[in-house]
C-alpha cells in the first residue's frame, strides 16, 4: 500500500492534464478489470462483475487530478507569473517548489511586501526556473505544474503533496483488487477535474447511470493544535460523511454504512465537514438523482504540500469500502 | 380552506430538515393522493404527483415545484454533553440563542440553543451577537446519556409551533417554503371541479436549502414542457423596504428575469389581469435563489417560471405569511393551467417581450 501511494503521489498530474497519473492507475487495474475504458473527460473507467439478484450498479469514484499552477506570462528575466488550478492557498506557495509536466522545477518566489507579516498574494509571487531570460526559459505560458514533494513515510502517518485524493486512488485499487463474487456491478472512476468543479464525475455518473454513487476523497481533521472545530481525527477511522460543504450524504447511505462498519468491527468516524465537497455531489444530482455517499480519508493540511494521512485509516477504508460493496445493499 | 390551513399547521409543525424530507413527504402525500392520479418518490426523495389532463396523448404537462425541505441544524461534536452544531440551510446564528428545539437522536429529545456568558467571552466578541461555532445545544441530560443517545450528524429541528395572528397571518418555521407546498395543494383542489387539457406534476422537491438537488432532479425524470417553481420571497417588514421587497398580503409575485420565461410570465400574467387576482410584480435579474434556476438547464432545458409568496423574517423559526397570498397563488396556478391550450407552445415566439411597466 506504501509503495503504491508512494508511486501515485509522486506522479505529476494537476486538473485537465492527468494522463501521466491515468496510465500508472492503468497499469495497477488493468489485471482485475473485466472491461476498461477513458471517455471524453479522461476518466478511467473500470467495470467489474454483473449485476446480480439483489445487486446494484455502483459508481464508486476517486480523483485523480491534483491542484496545482499554470504560467501566465514569463517577463524579460525569465520569471513566471502564474495562476492556481483548484484550491491553492496563497500561504502555501512562498517557498514551495514546483514541477512543470516537462520536468523543470522551480522556486516560487515573491516581490519585497511593505509589511513582513503579510501574506503575499498570487499576483505579487513568480515561479523561479533559474532562467536569466524568456529565450532560455524552459517554460512558456499555459504550461502546468504541480507542487513538489518528496514522499514521506512516518510509520503509520504519511506525508506527501497531493495525498488528495491519491490515497483514495489506492483505497479504490486496493478495494478492486479485494472484491470477489459481489452481487454488484461495479465501476470503479478514477475521475479528473475534481479540483475544478467535480467535471469528470459530473459526466460518468451520467454515462454509467449507476443506482448508487460512493465517493472517496480526503476530509479535514479537528485534531491539530487551536485547529477547526471538528470531530475527525487522524488514526480512528475511515470518515462516513453525513455532510459537507457542498452536499448532505443520503441518510440512507450513511445508516448502511455505519451498519457495515459495526458488522465488521471495522473502526469509523461520522464526518461533518463545514467547506469543500467531493464527486458524490455530482453523482447525487446526475441525471434523475441517486443516493450517493462518501467514504472519506481524514487528512491533516489539505491542499497544502504536506498533507498527512495514517496508513490505518488507509487500511480500514480499504476494508470498509470492500464489505460495503462485497453484500447487498439495504437502503431503508 | 379550513382543512387546508390544518394540513399547513400540521406541516410546519415537522422536522423534514433537507436530504431529511420523509415526515413532510408523508404528510403532503396524505394530502395530494385523493388530487392526483399516480405518485412516486424520486431516487433523492421528492414528491412526484401527476394529475391527468384530457388533452390527446402525446399531453404536454407543466411541472409546478415547491420545495418541501426545511432549514435547521446538525450536531457536529459533542463536548461534555454539550452539542455543537452547523447549520441545514441557512440559518441567521442571531436569533439563535434561547431558541427551543428538538434534537432527533435515538429518540427525539427537548432542547435550547445557549450561549457562553457574555464576561467570559474574548474580549473582541463582547457586546455582540455570537457566531455558531461558540453556541451550543443543551438537552438538560447528563454527559454519559447524551453521549448514548446523541451522534455526530444527527439534526436539531427548530421546536417553534404555529402560531396565528390576526390578520389571517401565520407564523412558523419552515413557512419556506411549505406555504408553497399548501399553495400547490390549492391549486390541486381547485382542478377538481375544472377541465384541463395538460398534465399537472405536481413535485414537493428535496433539498433545495442546500444543493436544489430536487430542481436538478426531478424534471429529468418528468420531462415536462413547462417548469414552474412556486418558492417564497421578501416581504416588507422591520428595515426591508427597498425595490427587492414585496407587500405582504399583496398578492404573490411574478417573477420576472432570466429564470423566467418571458412568455410564460405573459401567461400568467394576463391571466392575473383577466380575473383579477392580486399579483405583484418581482425583478430578480440574477439566480432567483428557487428550483426555477436549477430545472432551466436540466437535460436539454426547460421553459420556467418563478412564482413569489411573499414572506417577513426568511430562514427564522418566525416566518411569517399571509394565507390569502397562498391562496391567491393556488388559484392563479389553477386558472392559468386550464387555459394552457393543447398548443400553446406552438404560439410561443423568442421575440422580446416587453416588461410591460
Amino acid at each position: 500500500m506504501k509503495s503504491l501511494i508512494k508511486k501515485l503521489v509522486e506522479t505529476v498530474g494537476p486538473s485537465g492534464y492527468e494522463s501521466r497519473i491515468r496510465e500508472v492507475v492503468r497499469a495497477e487495474v488493468e489485471k482485475y478489470a473485466d472491461e476498461i475504458s477513458v471517455d471524453a473527460m479522461g476518466n478511467l473507467i473500470v467495470k467489474k462483475g454483473e449485476k446480480k439478484e439483489g445487486g446494484l450498479k455502483v459508481m464508486l469514484s476517486a480523483h485523480i487530478d491534483e491542484i496545482g499552477v499554470m504560467v501566465t506570462h514569463v517577463d524579460k528575466n525569465g520569471f513566471a507569473r502564474f495562476t492556481t488550478i483548484g484550491g491553492v492557498r496563497p500561504h502555501t506557495c512562498y517557498g514551495s517548489r514546483v514541477r512543470f509536466l516537462n520536468g523543470t522545477v522551480g522556486v516560487i518566489g515573491g516581490e519585497m511586501l511593505e509589511n513582513a507579516n503579510h501574506v503575499h498574494a498570487i499576483e505579487a509571487m513568480y515561479i523561479d526556473v533559474g532562467a536569466t531570460s524568456v529565450e532560455d526559459c524552459p517554460v512558456k505560458i499555459g504550461d502546468v505544474a504541480a507542487f513538489d514533494r518528496p514522499f514521506e513515510d512516518l510509520g503509520n502517518r504519511l506525508v506527501s503533496k497531493a495525498m488528495d485524493d491519491r490515497v483514495c486512488a489506492a483505497v479504490l485499487i486496493e478495494t478492486l483488487k479485494n472484491v470477489k463474487n459481489s452481487p454488484h456491478e461495479l465501476y470503479f472512476v478514477f475521475s479528473t477535474q475534481e479540483e475544478v468543479g467535480l467535471r469528470g464525475a459530473t459526466s460518468a455518473a451520467y454515462s454509467i447511470d449507476p443506482d448508487l454513487g460512493i465517493a472517496s476523497d480526503v476530509t479535514m481533521t479537528g485534531d491539530t493544535p487551536r485547529g477547526i472545530k471538528m470531530d475527525v481525527a487522524l488514526g480512528k477511522g475511515p470518515a462516513i460523511k453525513v455532510k459537507d460543504g457542498g452536499m448532505l450524504a443520503d441518510p440512507k447511505v450513511v445508516d448502511a454504512m455505519v451498519q457495515c462498519a459495526q458488522k465488521h468491527e471495522i473502526p469509523y468516524q461520522l464526518e461533518v465537514l463545514l467547506g469543500g465537497t467531493t464527486d458524490a455531489k455530482a453523482m447525487q444530482i446526475s441525471r434523475a438523482g441517486m443516493p450517493a455517499g462518501c467514504v472519506s480519508v481524514p487528512t491533516r493540511y489539505v491542499h497544502t504540500p504536506s498533507e498527512m494521512v495514517d496508513i490505518n485509516d488507509l487500511n480500514n477504508a480499504v476494508k470498509l469500502l470492500t464489505a460495503f460493496i462485497s453484500e447487498t445493499i439495504k437502503l431503508e | 380552506m379550513t382543512e387546508l390551513k390544518e394540513t399547513l399547521k400540521q406541516l410546519i409543525s415537522l422536522p423534514g430538515l433537507s436530504g431529511y424530507e420523509s415526515p413532510a413527504r408523508e404528510v403532503i402525500r396524505a394530502a395530494w393522493e385523493p388530487l392526483v392520479d399516480e405518485i412516486s418518490v424520486s431516487p433523492i426523495g421528492s414528491l412526484h404527483a401527476l394529475r391527468r389532463g384530457t388533452g390527446p396523448e402525446p399531453r404536454p404537462s407543466i411541472l409546478l415545484a415547491a420545495h418541501m425541505d426545511a432549514i435547521g441544524l446538525m450536531v457536529t461534536g459533542i463536548q461534555e454533553g454539550l452539542l455543537r452544531f452547523t447549520e441545514v440551510g441557512g440559518v441567521d446564528p442571531r436569533i439563535l440563542p434561547g431558541l427551543r428545539v428538538t434534537v432527533h437522536g435515538r429518540r427525539d429529545l427537548p432542547g435550547l440553543v445557549v450561549q457562553p456568558p457574555d464576561y467570559l467571552l474574548e474580549p473582541a466578541q463582547r457586546g455582540k451577537s455570537v457566531g455558531m461555532d461558540h453556541l451550543f445545544i443543551d438537552t438538560g441530560l447528563e454527559e454519559d446519556e447524551v453521549n448514548e443517545l446523541v451522534r455526530i450528524g444527527d439534526l436539531a429541528s427548530f421546536a417553534q409551533e404555529p402560531m396565528e395572528l390576526s390578520g389571517k397571518t401565520i407564523v412558523g418555521h419552515s413557512l419556506d417554503n411549505r406555504i408553497s407546498v399548501a399553495a400547490i395543494t390549492y391549486c390541486l383542489q381547485e382542478l377538481q371541479h375544472m377541465v384541463h387539457s395538460w398534465d399537472v406534476w405536481a413535485v414537493a422537491t428535496a433539498q433545495e436549502e442546500e444543493t436544489l438537488g430536487g430542481g436538478f432532479t426531478s424534471p429529468f425524470e418528468i420531462n415536462p414542457t413547462v417548469a414552474v417553481a412556486i418558492d417564497v420571497t421578501f416581504a416588507k417588514g422591520p428595515g426591508a423596504n427597498d425595490w427587492r421587497t414585496v407587500g405582504l398580503s399583496k398578492g404573490p409575485t411574478l417573477a420576472w428575469g432570466p429564470n423566467a420565461h418571458p412568455y410564460i410570465h405573459k401567461k400568467f400574467l394576463d391571466v392575473a389581469e383577466q380575473l383579477e387576482i392580486p399579483y405583484q410584480k418581482e425583478y430578480v435579474p440574477r439566480h432567483s435563489g428557487t428550483d426555477a434556476y436549477a430545472m432551466q438547464v436540466v437535460a436539454e432545458g426547460f421553459p420556467t417560471m418563478v412564482i413569489g409568496i411573499p414572506l417577513r423574517y426568511m430562514h427564522t423559526p418566525v416566518e411569517m405569511i399571509a394565507l390569502k397570498d397562498m391562496e391567491r397563488a393556488g388559484r392563479l396556478l389553477a386558472e392559468t393551467i386550464v387555459r394552457l391550450e393543447v398548443d400553446f407552445m406552438d404560439k410561443i415566439t423568442w421575440d422580446e417581450v416587453k416588461d410591460e411597466e
